[in-house]
């Protein structure tokens, strides 16, 4: 937990050189790795988290501003050293692209990402390293937690999309009520669709309907987002949630 | 090291598993009147959109998806008579829109333009990740006095009222 805690603040007294806004969203967002092993007593985590909305500024690429190795002091040492066998400390300007070995753009091939996630995990993963240190295993959980996060988020088309738009400092989640009434009434109109279907036969019809309207939906991002139209490219990230929420109500019904 | 926590993790699944109300999880149980509104949901349906004393809100929280849609129906001297809600989303969603339409009934349009989403979040005692539920039942109400008011003054200068 200390040794977290001064990870933080040297990372923190790096980036508030370079870029004080980014070093105060980098240390908002450090506090809380959601799907990390409860090594961490939340107590400690959630004291001082900044009220921030996630925006980061800091452009460094990743991996590359590294002091090497803290064991043997290899200097490409990118989550994992590969000379010493030893995890790294997770870097929080590595982005999920960059650990995937990604260009930083929507289209991707999904297939891509379950061999790399693999290799990923048979060097991290906390299972792994019962017999190494307590810091190196903390670091295990930290980085198997991070990879398994950008895996899920590039996975689905709607959390990379929402993602891409974040490490361009948009945030798509801002909690403001909507009253586009096209919009509005073709999803009360779905939504009361799934309601009323009566067999699996009319539900796998209508999730049909809507995937196709996420595909569509999902292509108008990408020109909107390549074509800087960023208002844009968050209203169809907004029907895509949309249409995301109704084929989970399909899939629950089934 | 890793046995210690899987293993406390194990013993309270099993507490949990017999105890049928397990203390642990109390704080993540919606309140009473939630589990009220959901299951005895007063005033689902829908009125006519294009009867001119109705006045209709349709709302989303683009967020986590949910819409919402409250109607409101007037008497001739401007008091709420009646109100009717559908709500697609979660049960603090569904809640706190039948919270609405329960409390617009025997109102004015300017008394209901009072109501805050924090005395429905009260109500309900809302946790906060689900306080933007309320503000969206505030917005449904505002959004149906607006329908109605537009329909009234389109009404009065004699042009085709558009649902």
């Amino acid at each position: 937990m200390m040794k977290t805690k001064t990870m933080v603040a040297s990372l923190f007294r790096r980036t508030f050189r370079c870029n004080p806004v980014a070093a105060i969203a980098i240390n908002s967002q450090t506090n809380l790795p959601r799907e990390s092993l409860q090594h961490f007593s939340s107590k400690s985590l959630t004291t001082g988290r900044l009220q921030f909305s996630g925006r980061v500024f800091c452009s460094e690429s990743g991996g590359e501003r590294s002091s090497g190795c803290w064991n043997c002091g290899e200097k490409s040492a990118f989550l994992f050293c590969d000379s010493c066998r030893s995890i790294q400390p997770v870097d929080d300007s590595v982005d999920y692209f960059q650990i995937f070995g990604l260009e930083k753009k929507y289209e991707i091939d999904p297939r891509s990402l379950e061999g790399k996630y693999k290799d990923w995990q048979k060097k991290l993963h906390p299972d792994l390293v019962h017999n190494k240190s307590q810091k190196e295993r903390d670091y295990a959980a930290e980085q198997s937690a991070k990879v398994t996060e950008a895996c899920r988020t590039l996975t689905k088309r709607l959390s990379r999309a929402m993602y891409i738009m974040k490490l361009n400092g948009i945030n798509v989640n801002e909690e403001e009520t909507i009253t586009d009434p096209t919009l509005l009434m073709e999803i009360m109109e779905l939504r009361e669709g799934i309601a009323e279907a009566e067999d699996s036969k009319a539900l796998n019809q209508i999730r049909s309907q809507v995937q196709e309207k996420l595909k569509q939906w999902s292509d108008s991002f990408v020109e909107a987002f390549e074509s800087q139209r960023f208002y844009e490219a968050v209203k169809c990230i907004q029907r895509m949630t949309y249409y995301e929420r109704a084929c989970e109500e399909i899939v629950k019904k089934l | 090291m890793m046995l210690r926590p899987t293993a406390k993790k194990a013993l309270l699944g099993i507490i949990a598993s017999r105890n049928p109300t397990p203390f642990l999880v109390v704080s993540r149980l919606y309140h009473p009147n939630v589990i009220d509104h959901y299951d005895n949901p007063r005033n689902v349906g829908s009125f006519d959109k294009n009867d001119p004393n109705v006045g209709t809100g349709l709302v989303g929280a683009p967020q986590c998806g949910d819409v919402m849609k409250l109607q409101v129906k007037f008497d001739g001297s401007g008091q709420i008579i009646d109100a009717r809600f559908k709500t697609f989303g979660c049960g603090s969603a569904i809640a706190a829109s039948s919270v609405a339409t329960e409390w617009v009934k025997g109102k004015s349009m300017e008394e209901v333009l009072t109501i805050k989403n924090s005395q429905i979040a009260k109500h309900l005692s809302l946790p906060p990740v689900k306080l933007h539920c309320s503000m969206l039942a505030e917005d449904a109400i505002k959004a149906a006095i607006k329908n109605y008011k537009e329909k009234q003054a389109d009404q009065a200068n004699g042009e085709t009222v558009e649902a």
